[in-house]
């Protein structure tokens, strides 16, 4: 432990000799690392608003229970009430027939004039029923059994759809994180390989003298560290102008989805990134430095 | 602070390059391992760095056994020897200063004391005036005395030296033998293999090991053993 503390500044100096005798190679490492980085943290952003979108969707999740329109007032409460403490209901309400009809014409838009067709409303009063969506058959079952309810209207597929794009969703991140990082690994174990290789004839002497294996290693772990770090870093950079681009542009347009505060995810990107090319960078130069074996 | 009993060392292509070899050397004793090419010198230098492992025997350097698979005890035993090795091996493109200090970075001392202690061996091999020197600047011989330097900076119990004449003239192997003779002290012990035996005649305090086909042929301890 002395040793290493005497010898910080040798190991800062040995590590820029390490980077600047391969300098272009080096250079190539760290903009290579940086572009994978740029790539993890867009997946990683994609997911996040992705995951938002999933939750957004699956609060939205509903089903509509019909009743017969004969039912009294007082029965329909009774059943919203009934309704509302079935496992897995979010919320029941009812809406009623103006409010359905009411619906349609913002939906229909201009067209909604093609109501005023219509002597009466067409639109029958229903229990407006949000479900999580993971409980989705039992609620159905459990709505229809329900005393009162004539008919439910559900929209499984769209909500079997939602669950499997939730799945695909964090498949997909989980993949590109997992390929993301081995991908780093192996290009920083080569990159460290590649100075090891160097700088055989020195390692080679060091031992000789009676080095410990860790201070022959840890100037090549220090270079791997700092190399991912600065393509972490340059991975941020552009993330977070790529963020601000992305707000300025669409975020506007899509209004229908709520997207995350631009300030939460900029705090990520510029945290995560570089802490993850931090552990990238330990593992990575580990990785590579157990290339060196005791031959003398 | 070395023992070897019936020690033989088989090289992997079953070359036999030592057979049977006993030997104890102790603290303060200068011993010259003289012989032909090829007869076993750098063999057992090799033996006593734990660069090699007996094939059979028992050895002992500085009280710890060298043998396979103990790599532990074969660094913190050449943490205690200063090498100079027959082609040098000094690190390319830095000073002879840092070389020397090269090897005493791992072994606890502070900068400032390893800076002092690196200058002095170098002001004693003569190369004060080319301590920032790289050493890829110097000549055969200057390139020879900071690795001497970086062997007797670190303070070692034992110097082993490969050949040190191996390519001098008469009078500058005389210089480094007296350069060496010069390090000498109670604790240290210096072992140092030469073939030019006309060059050691005279050394009267010095232990003689002559080795031949693997074997000690001869073997005249000196005053100092």
């Amino acid at each position: 432990m002395k040793s290493f503390l005497f010898n910080m500044g040798y190991f800062a100096k040995e590590m820029m000799r390490i980077i600047r005798l391969n300098l272009l190679s080096n250079i190539f490492s760290v903009m290579s690392t940086g572009m994978i980085l740029f790539l993890l943290g867009i997946v990683i952003t994609g997911t996040d608003i992705g995951n938002r979108l999933v939750v957004m969707l699956n609060e939205e999740s509903e089903v509509n229970g019909y009743f017969s329109q004969d039912t009294t007032e007082e029965e329909r409460n009774a059943l919203v009430n009934r309704i509302g403490r079935l496992d897995g209901v979010r919320s029941s309400r009812l809406v009623a027939e103006d409010e359905a009809k009411a619906r349609m014409e913002d939906i229909l838009g201009d067209e909604a004039k093609i109501l005023e067709l219509f002597d009466k409303n067409p639109f029958e009063a229903f229990v407006e029923i949000r479900i999580e969506v993971n409980a989705m058959d039992s609620i159905i079952d459990e709505v229809r059994k329900t005393d009162g309810i004539e008919y439910v209207r559900d929209n499984r597929e769209v909500l079997e759809k939602i669950q499997d794009i939730t799945y695909a969703l964090k498949i997909i991140g989980y993949l590109m994180i997992v390929a993301v990082g081995v991908t780093t690994l192996i290009i920083l174990s080569h990159m460290i390989r590649q100075g090891i290789y160097n700088n055989k004839d020195q390692i080679n002497t060091l031992r000789l003298l009676g080095s410990p294996g860790a201070f022959i290693g840890f100037p090549y772990i220090l270079t791997g560290v700092i190399l991912t770090l600065i393509g972490g870093i340059i991975a941020a950079l552009f993330m977070v102008i790529l963020i601000n681009k992305a707000y300025d542009g669409v975020a506007s347009t899509i209004l229908f989805i709520s997207l995350p505060a631009r300030g939460d995810i900029i705090n990520k990107i510029i945290y995560g990134l570089p802490s993850l090319s931090l552990v990238l960078g330990f593992f990575g130069s580990l990785f590579g430095l157990s290339s060196i074996k005791e031959k003398s | 602070m070395i023992l070897l009993r019936d020690v033989s060392l088989i090289y992997p292509d079953k070359t036999q390059a030592l057979i049977d070899v006993n030997l104890n050397i102790k603290p303060g004793e200068l011993v010259y391992v003289t012989g032909p090419s090829g007869s076993g010198k750098t063999s057992l230098l090799k033996l006593l760095m734990g660069i090699e492992y007996p094939s059979t025997g028992i050895l002992t350097v500085l009280g710890r056994p060298i043998k396979s698979n103990n790599g532990r005890n074969i660094r913190k035993i050449r943490r205690n020897i200063g090498p100079v090795f027959q082609e040098f091996k000094l690190i390319k493109g830095r000073t002879a200063l840092e070389n020397v200090m090269m090897g005493m970075r791992f072994l606890g001392i502070s900068p400032k004391n390893m800076k002092v202690q690196a200058i002095e061996a170098l002001e004693r091999v003569g190369l004060s005036h080319k301590i920032l020197s790289r050493v890829e600047n110097l000549s055969w011989g200057e390139s020879q005395r900071v690795a001497i330097a970086r062997a007797v900076a670190r303070k070692p119990a034992l110097i082993l030296a490969d050949e040190p004449t191996g390519n001098l003239d008469y009078d500058n192997a005389i210089n480094i033998l007296k350069l060496f003779r010069s390090f000498l002290d109670d604790k240290t012990a210096i072992i140092i293999t030469t073939h030019a035996t006309h060059l050691i005649l005279e050394e009267q305090n010095a232990s003689f090991i002559s080795v031949d086909k693997g074997k000690i042929t001869m073997e005249r301890r000196g005053i100092r053993s």
